[in-house]
């Protein structure tokens, strides 16, 4: 909080409520719960739809399909293990992780492919052929597509509550169904819209991926995951009204924004592509209309991954200057560059070894913050556990040739 | 109880109830989604000048005396009727000319069923009143389990956009020449994207 005091700007010391579920393991195989049975009912009676429809799409170009994959793949997997690391504290269960992934291949394709029709034909009927032709795209894809997503995210909350408790980690899940999605959907627009001959993928590739590949799905999904995650982790700490209207708000900004993809607003593409300068216009084209989405939703990323370096600190700071935990050692703790850089000093000073008992210890001493976060008391079994879990991988450390150099001192 | 006596809250429903609530009203909101286009769709109904739209792209208006008889997707198709004769639309993208698509559904569609199978020599050119052109055939053939000889009338057009659409009257031989004029008629004023 901010306020004016002797025309300065002062700042009040912010109060950071810890999450209690922080660091809690949680799979997605929940039998006992409802909505894991609705998740699983709809994802296999879904993929019955996806596996024919890729079926039907190997047969008509096997080279353009599987070149489709393989390209896809080249896209997806980094950028899949760049969403799942973007959460530098508390890693999402990996069960739940593809779960979500699955939810926005197969669950959220299929529902979305049947209602975009059904809610075409509203349109067509209400506007006639040809506006339906120039609009039907924008009137129902955005919430459709947006609202089967987000019911994955969702489902995933509801299957395993414990695991929501940031808005980072709605993001992450979010973003997982919007990947999950935008593959699939990539692969029936290189066969079925680009015409699925080597030359066709390779063009949709470029258009679909090399210069939208950033905005689209991912995005718009990770804004209503976060969305999800602050109505769902700020119970007891913010009013109902503010958090449904905080989640409606990231919502409707992905609404908005798939919106404005799909209507012919701010539309520069070229009509055909003829030349080297229509290929070019292309991702100008594109990013008019999602860098400032993309430039929205790194904004908010930053946002959240700084409230969970507060938590980290918070949960932490007590535990300083202890047998497990210094000073110097929390400050590297609470920068990931300045995490991966001790390591590489480590490696330097004292080999490949001591550079991954490093590691360990880190992994651990964050997993203390977790653990004290959901300790009631100060000596509760776990922590001490922890605690001495961490003070003896600390020992380890210093007794290597070197290693103490590297800024891990021992304390206490 | 006395006016100012705060009523006693309710007991909180048990977890294992409360744990069925959000997943039956998300259950709820998927099926609205999914499903509550066509059912507003067709509760729309023919509201709209009682056009008949075919997929997204296509709109045919029927005379009076015809009506919807049946709608299919996967490529969008209705039948519209008037008892004796039928008019069948489809519509789906396709890449070539109106000629191509005639030739194409001939080729595919109607020869495959047919049992015996002639269909005119010479191609006739349409224009509808939106200014598409398309083109046109005649055939007479014997069709699956159906004993009398059927008469059939076919036009494909091929919109700027990519969308085939074809039009497929018919009737059992004889009856054609009766309603061919009202069939001409809704495939003139058809409205296509």
């Amino acid at each position: 909080m901010a306020e004016r005091r002797g025309g300065r700007l002062a700042i009040e010391p912010q109060v950071v409520r810890m999450p209690r579920n922080w660091g809690r393991q949680t799979s997605l195989f929940q039998w006992r719960q409802p909505a894991f049975w609705l998740y699983a009912a709809i994802v296999v009676v879904a993929a019955v739809y996806t596996v024919s429809q890729q079926q039907l799409f190997q047969k008509l170009s096997p080279s353009g399909w599987a070149l489709s994959w393989g390209l896809l793949l080249l896209y997806g997997l980094p950028l899949f293990l760049a969403i799942y690391l973007l959460d530098l504290y508390e890693r999402e269960p990996m069960s739940l992780v593809l779960g979500a992934l699955v939810w926005g291949g197969v669950a959220a394709t299929v529902l979305a492919g049947i209602a975009n029709e059904g809610w075409g034909l509203v349109v067509a009927r209400l506007g006639g052929p040809v506006f339906a032709a120039e609009w039907t795209a924008a009137l129902t894809a955005p919430f459709v597509e947006e609202t089967v997503k987000v019911a994955g995210v969702v489902l995933i909350y509801l299957i395993a509550r414990d695991e929501m408790d940031d808005i980072m980690d709605g993001f992450v899940y979010g973003a997982m169904v919007g990947l999950g999605f935008t593959l699939v959907e990539d692969v029936f627009y290189f066969i079925a819209i680009f015409g699925g001959s080597p030359g066709g993928v390779l063009a949709g590739f470029y258009v679909r991926v090399v210069s939208s590949g950033f905005y689209g799905h991912v995005l718009y999904t990770g804004l209503s995951g976060m969305g999800v995650a602050y109505f769902v982790s700020r119970r007891g700490e913010v009013a109902f009204g503010r958090r449904l209207a905080v989640a409606l708000g990231l919502f409707g900004s992905a609404v908005a924004a798939h919106f404005l993809w799909n209507s012919p607003f701010l539309n520069f593409f070229p009509s055909s592509v003829d030349n080297v300068g229509d290929w070019l216009r292309i991702p100008f084209a594109a990013a008019v209309k999602g860098a400032p989405l993309l430039l929205f939703v790194v904004v908010m990323v930053r946002l959240a991954r700084r409230r969970e370096r507060m938590w980290l600190e918070t949960a932490l700071r007590s535990e300083v200057d202890s047998p497990w935990l210094s000073e110097v050692e929390l400050r590297v703790l609470l920068d990931p560059s300045a995490r991966r850089r001790s390591r590489r000093e480590m490696r330097a000073r004292a080999g490949d070894a001591a550079a991954r008992l490093l590691k360990r210890l880190q992994q651990e001493q964050i997993n203390l913050a977790m653990v004290r976060a959901r300790a009631a008391s100060e000596d509760g079994p776990e922590l001490v556990r922890q605690r001495a879990l961490c003070a003896s991988l600390r020992d380890a450390l210093l007794a290597m040739p070197g290693a103490a150099l590297a800024g891990t001192r021992r304390e206490g | 109880m006395s006016a100012g006596a705060e009523p006693a809250p309710l007991p909180a429903p048990p977890l294992r109830q409360r744990r069925w609530i959000p997943v039956i009203a998300l259950a709820a909101v998927l099926a609205a989604v999914t499903s509550g286009g066509y059912l507003t769709s067709d509760a729309l109904g023919e509201v709209r000048d009682g056009a008949v739209a075919v997929g997204t792209s296509v709109r045919v208006t029927p005379f009076p005396g015809w009506e919807l008889a049946g709608r299919s997707t996967d490529p969008d198709r209705v039948r519209l009727t008037s008892g004796s004769t039928s008019l069948d639309v489809a519509a789906f993208p396709f890449d070539g000319t109106d000629v191509d698509l005639l030739g194409w559904y001939v080729d595919n569609i109607l020869e495959p069923e047919a049992e015996q199978f002639r269909v005119s020599e010479e191609v006739e050119p349409v224009r509808l009143a939106s200014g598409l052109t398309g083109s046109r055939i005649a055939y007479v053939g014997l069709f699956g389990d159906v004993q009398a000889p059927i008469e059939g009338e076919v036009t494909a057009v091929v919109s700027p956009t990519g969308q085939g659409v074809i039009f497929n009257g018919w009737a059992p031989a004889g009856q054609l020449q009766f309603e061919i004029d009202e069939i001409d008629a809704m495939i003139e004023r058809a409205e296509i994207a």
